[in-house]
């Protein structure tokens, strides 16, 4: 050893396992934080290629907010304007893949975004044809060279699409790159003549956007300033950067949740650091002593811990990377299996470093109180050893704790309240989660002496000596215990909070349905999932081929429309001046009624209906409530394609989209949206005796001529709409379950530690007669319960913590009640169980393989 | 040697630590009785062999060679498991170090022996309080060990080895961390339970005055028997050790 700081790198190869044991949050944080980061940079990236694709040579764009489209006059006006060069109309759509069987395949590759553009006017991508010529009408269709490679089409194959208007084969006439190599999660892009696009996508009218390129001597910003003045309010003029900024601050809002979740995983990463090294520290006072009394300086021992956290922490964070490039891979198929697309791992230097920088940071700053305790400890416990050392946890910190979590609780409160998301309300409840979890941390030794009582009771009674040895063990450090079980708790309280979120909307909008619908069957695409990016539309003729069928009653087709700015109150009566995000929905008043039984509020149904009729509008009790207004007030309809002043006629009770809903007759969103195509259709039988052969004669039309598309009786919708939900909390369960197994590890440490502490007293026990087996199980027991604390903590957290945001949320939605989630509670207390078992294992072993003599080690 | 029914016997003991050049000849062929009700004392310099031989009797090791049978029943061929059982069941240890376990109470501590056992039911309970009014510390019963002073935590410990009535009690130099006055308690009360009780007792200590209580003192050598007195008293003791020792 050359140094004294040479120590540090002693103590860790001394012990290798418990080396491995404290450093493995940090693995797993670094991982995740890695994956995290570089995920979000591969979307971000992802869209730029998008946007310097798509619009290589396009100078402005002018659209509609969010899938609204423009009216058909625009297109004159875009091009009136002084200093436009050229003015490309397109449409928009999705196809999808037809397979030889006929069938639509569901693979997200398989999935083809088309444009509709108009032959004769320049193309404004970035693409170059490769193979082939341009579309110039008919069924012809260029496609994306690597996209149809990729699905062994070639140049002159005819391809059959599944497309809104039903299965169409296609030419494939040309075939072209973009510049960027744009990948997009494996799906396509393709053109299509405009004329074509009209009757494919049942777009009659009006286009989705246009494309601008302006004279070369022109000044853009000046072109667009033009343009806006000669345009309606609700036509966007912008540049591809702008639009590429408002698609990317749209996925923040996610960006900054599955951070947060990878931070959870550090974070529990650090506890472990904590704890690990109180309890080294705590076993080294002798030795820290005799330092102390052979002359190392207070600053020296602060100096000497934190060294080892910090070869701990890069060491880990080294290996984190590693594991972190296998959890990126993980996480891209966990996103491309929801049909986000991802395109290329882009592989940023600033992922790494940040990872490792947050990694080490956090291994010295866990480290941290540990390092001043040590650095406390007087010389004179050089004889004393570890006497009177071990703390009991003081007043104070349970008044601290008990303040974090209250504080922490309000944030969570008001994430929840908050109308609009902001990132400061975010950062506020994360922020307070945070306090929570550290607050319990704080308070949990208090708990641990009732709930090992309590916990160990059935032990103690079945098992006696075992029990009860295993009580006092757990309860004998009531801090570490409680260190080791926060560390777990907060990996399972994320869990239980999230489905409590996600259980109680999930209960409330299925009650919702059980309420409302009147229909028999809903046909939708496939993979329908509402607000989750572009979906593929449905043609007016499927309704009408629908119509056909003898026992369908009713054919309600209806429009949907996320959208990120709600129509408000015309000025000068404008109420909020935020954005109020929420969803459009249309359908026809004269036969919904058949299908919905939605509750109408301040109006009766038919006034309702009639005034629907009429172009006046329903609105949910939510978005009643935020705005202050209500029946007999009005809303400006404001949409690219026309405006208009529209009556409230009623108010819907709906959870969904929080109630930030406006209704509206399928007449009134063509003329303000330009929606032409539907997105869901509702159909009822004609009497119940109907629907099976209903049911049989939707599915082979369906499948005969649209089988992209979908029917759903009542009860799959409401399947379907779990299955969403899972998805999602699926994505986040996959990230906090890093924070779980990172506290596994904390277990087995924690444990290992206790035994090699009491070895002595396990060879008192061996000696008296106890059998190997006896400790195992003690060891077990001790493990079991300190599962079981973190489990029950784990759940009373989360449940606190869900339920926070859930009355917060519930304040603006009302109808959303509180669920537990009760399979999620008993499985967060098996996880606590297996947990704790499969933590007890090695240590178990190893006290029980203990040799008595050895043990009782004579001095 | 004494008549009398043998509460364990020895014969021709060997304890080889290690192999080859670095071979430790702890115990080299020892022969090792001891009556009902007698307590013996092993005295001899450090390393000679004490605790090695405590810890084959205690079914703690097992010899490279030789034979331990206690009331007749032989250790060889028995299971770890069986040792194990054994051990609980027959024999009493009393360490240097007390070795209580510092969660539990010294009434707790006692009953543990018990509780390993399986046995919770009032009897033992009861006995427990017993030997702790036996060993003078029934006020004591609900006090932790690091409340108590070292000879009572001795007496606590001699209180445990005897819970489960054993036929044979192996205490190792268990005054070698009192002071006088606590080891003259501890060695009241050990030389009582074999003489009025009839405890069988092994005792290793340095202290002549210690050993001279027992009924007969081994001297050990170099993992060989030295010798062996009668006990009573303690000059004799001291002689015949420097006798050895010279
Ligand atoms: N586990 C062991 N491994 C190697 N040598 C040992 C072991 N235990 C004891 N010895 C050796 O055996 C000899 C006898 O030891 P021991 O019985 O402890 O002596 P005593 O108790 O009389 O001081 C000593 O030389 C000691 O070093
Ligand atoms: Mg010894």
């Amino acid at each position: 050893m050359r140094s004294f700081g040479a120590l540090a790198w002693r103590q860790i190869t001394a012990r290798p396992v418990r080396a491995f044991l404290t450093a493995a949050g940090i693995v797993l944080g670094v991982a995740m934080i890695f994956a995290v980061l570089t995920l979000s940079a591969t979307v971000q990236n992802t869209f730029d290629d998008l946007f310097a694709s798509v619009y290589g040579r396009t100078d402005l764009i002018v659209a509609g907010e969010d899938q609204t489209s423009l009216g058909p006059a625009i297109s004159d006006r875009v091009a009136a304007v002084d200093g436009v060069a050229a003015a490309e109309q397109r449409l928009l759509g999705i196809f999808v893949l037809v397979g030889p069987d006929g069938r639509a395949s569901e693979d997200p590759g398989s999935t083809l975004n088309i444009a509709g553009e108009d032959p004769r006017v320049d193309d404004l991508t970035d693409s170059r044809i490769v193979s082939g010529r341009r579309v110039r009408n008919g069924n012809e269709v260029n496609l994306q060279d690597s996209w149809a490679d990729s699905q062994g089409i070639e140049l002159g194959d005819r391809v059959r699409f599944a497309t809104p208007a039903g299965v169409k084969a296609l030419r494939v006439v040309g075939l072209f790159e973009f510049s960027t190599g744009l990948e997009f999660g494996g799906q396509g892009f393709g053109l299509i003549p405009l004329r074509r696009a009209r009757s494919l996508l049942d777009r009659p009218r009006g286009s989705d956007e246009i494309a601008v390129a302006v004279d070369p001597d022109a000044d853009p910003e000046a072109v667009a300033r033009q343009l806006r003045r000669a345009l309606p309010s609700a036509v966007k003029v912008q540049t591809p950067a702008a639009q590429s900024e408002d698609v990317q601050a749209q996925l923040q809002g996610f960006d900054t949740v599955i951070f947060f979740f990878a931070a959870m995983a550090l974070f529990v990463g650090g506890f472990l650091i904590y704890n690990s090294f109180n309890m080294t520290v705590l076993q080294r006072t002798r030795e820290i002593g005799m330092l102390r009394t052979v002359g190392a300086r207070r600053g020296a021992i602060v100096a000497l811990v934190e060294r080892e956290a910090l070869i701990l922490g890069t060491v880990g964070s080294l290996f984190g990377l590693g594991l972190g490039l296998g959890l990126t891979h993980l996480l891209v198929e966990l996103l491309r299996a929801s049909d986000l697309p991802v395109g290329k791992l882009d592989f940023t230097p600033t992922a790494p470093i940040a990872a490792v920088v947050t990694g080490v940071g956090t291994a010295a700053f866990g480290a941290l109180i540990p390092a001043l305790r040590a650095s406390r400890v007087p010389p004179i416990q050089a004889v004393l050893g570890t006497e009177g050392l071990r703390g009991r946890p003081r007043p104070l910190r349970g008044l601290i704790g008990v303040t974090l979590i209250a504080a922490g609780a309000a944030g969570a409160y008001n994430l929840g309240a908050a109308d609009q998301v902001s990132n400061a309300e975010i950062a506020g409840g994360m922020a307070g989660t945070l306090g929570v979890f550290l607050g319990i941390a704080l308070v949990a030794p208090f708990l641990i002496g009732p709930m090992v009582r309590v916990l160990s009771a059935p032990a103690r009674w079945l098992l006696p000596a075992e029990g009860r040895l295993a009580a006092d063990a757990a309860r004998s450090d009531a801090i570490r215990t409680a260190a080791t079980a926060t560390g777990l708790l907060i990996g399972l309280a994320l869990v239980v909070a999230i489905q409590t979120l996600g259980s109680s909307f999930l209960r409330s909008i299925e009650d919702e349905l059980d309420r409302t619908f009147a229909r028999d069957l809903t046909v939708q695409p496939r993979g329908f999932s509402p607000g989750a990016g572009p979906q593929q539309s449905i043609s007016h003729r499927v309704s009408a081929a629908l119509a056909r069928i003898d026992e369908a009653k009713v054919v309600a087709p209806q429009r949907m429309l996320f959208v990120e700015e709600l129509p408000e109150p015309p000025p000068p009566d404008q109420r909020s001046g935020s954005k109020t995000s929420g969803v459009l929905f249309a359908f026809d008043p004269d036969v919904f009624d058949q299908v919905d039984q939605t509750t109408i509020e301040d109006a009766t149904r038919e006034q309702a209906f009639a005034g629907l009729k009429k172009g006046g509008v329903t609105i949910g009790r939510g978005l009643a409530d935020e705005y202050g207004i209500g029946v007999g007030d009005t809303l400006l309809l404001d949409g690219p394609a026309g405006k208009r002043r529209a009556p409230i006629v009623g108010i819907v009770r709906t959870v969904f989209a929080g109630g930030q809903t406006v209704g509206m007759s399928l007449a009134t969103i063509e003329r303000i949206y330009g929606v032409t195509a539907d997105s869901l259709i509702a159909i009822k039988a004609r009497s119940e005796q109907d629907r099976a052969a209903l049911r049989s004669k939707v599915d082979r039309l369906l499948a005969n001529r649209f089988p992209n598309l979908e029917a759903l009786s009542n009860e799959e919708v409401k399947a379907d709409a779990e299955d969403q939900f899972q998805q999602v909390f699926g994505f986040f369960g996959a990230i906090v379950a890093v924070a779980v197994i990172a506290s596994l590890f904390g277990i087995i440490n924690t444990l290992s530690m206790s035994v090699f502490e009491r070895t002595r007293e396990i060879g008192v026990l061996r000696a008296l007669g106890a059998t190997r087996r006896q400790i195992r199980r003690t060891i077990a027991i001790e493990s079991l319960m300190i599962g079981l604390i973190g489990a029950l903590l784990g759940i009373g957290v989360g449940a606190a913590i869900g339920w926070a945001l859930l009355k917060g949320l519930a304040a603006g939605v009302p109808g959303v009640t509180y669920t537990a989630p009760i399979s999620t509670i008993v499985g967060v207390v098996i996880a606590g169980i297996v947990l704790g078992l499969l933590a007890s294992i090695l240590p178990a072993r190893r006290a029980a393989r203990q040799d008595v003599i050895d043990a009782l080690g004579y001095e | 040697m004494s008549a009398g029914i043998l509460a364990i016997e020895a014969r021709g003991l060997r304890k080889v630590f290690g192999s080859g050049e670095t071979a430790v000849r702890a115990l080299d062929g020892i022969d090792f009785e001891v009556t009902e009700g007698e307590m013996v004392a092993v005295m001899g310099p450090s390393g000679s062999g004490k605790s090695t031989l405590l810890h084959l009797l205690g079914a703690l090791e097992t010899p490279t060679e030789g034979v331990v049978a206690i009331a007749g029943k032989r250790f060889d061929g028995l299971s770890d498991r069986h040792l194990t059982l054994l051990r609980r069941d027959r024999i009493g240890f009393v360490f240097q170090f007390f070795n209580l376990l510092p969660a539990l109470s010294a009434e707790e501590n006692v009953v543990l022996p018990a509780l390993i056992a399986g046995r919770r039911d009032k009897e033992v309970r009861e006995r427990a309080r017993g030997l702790l009014a036996r060993v003078g510390l029934e006020a004591r019963a609900s006090h932790l060990p690091k409340e108590l002073s070292g000879g009572e935590q001795q007496r606590v410990s001699i209180a445990r080895a005897l819970l489960l009535e054993p036929e044979l009690i192996l205490a190792d130099e268990p005054t070698g961390n009192l002071d006088s006055r606590s080891s003259a308690e501890v060695l009241d009360l050990l030389g009582s339970l074999s003489g009025e009780e009839g405890h069988s007792i092994v005792i290793v200590t340095h202290d002549p005055g210690a050993a001279a209580r027992a009924k007969r003192i081994v001297f050990l050598r170099d993992g060989k028997l030295a010798g062996e007195v009668e006990g009573g008293s303690t000059q004799r003791v001291i002689d015949r050790f420097a006798e050895l020792e010279g």
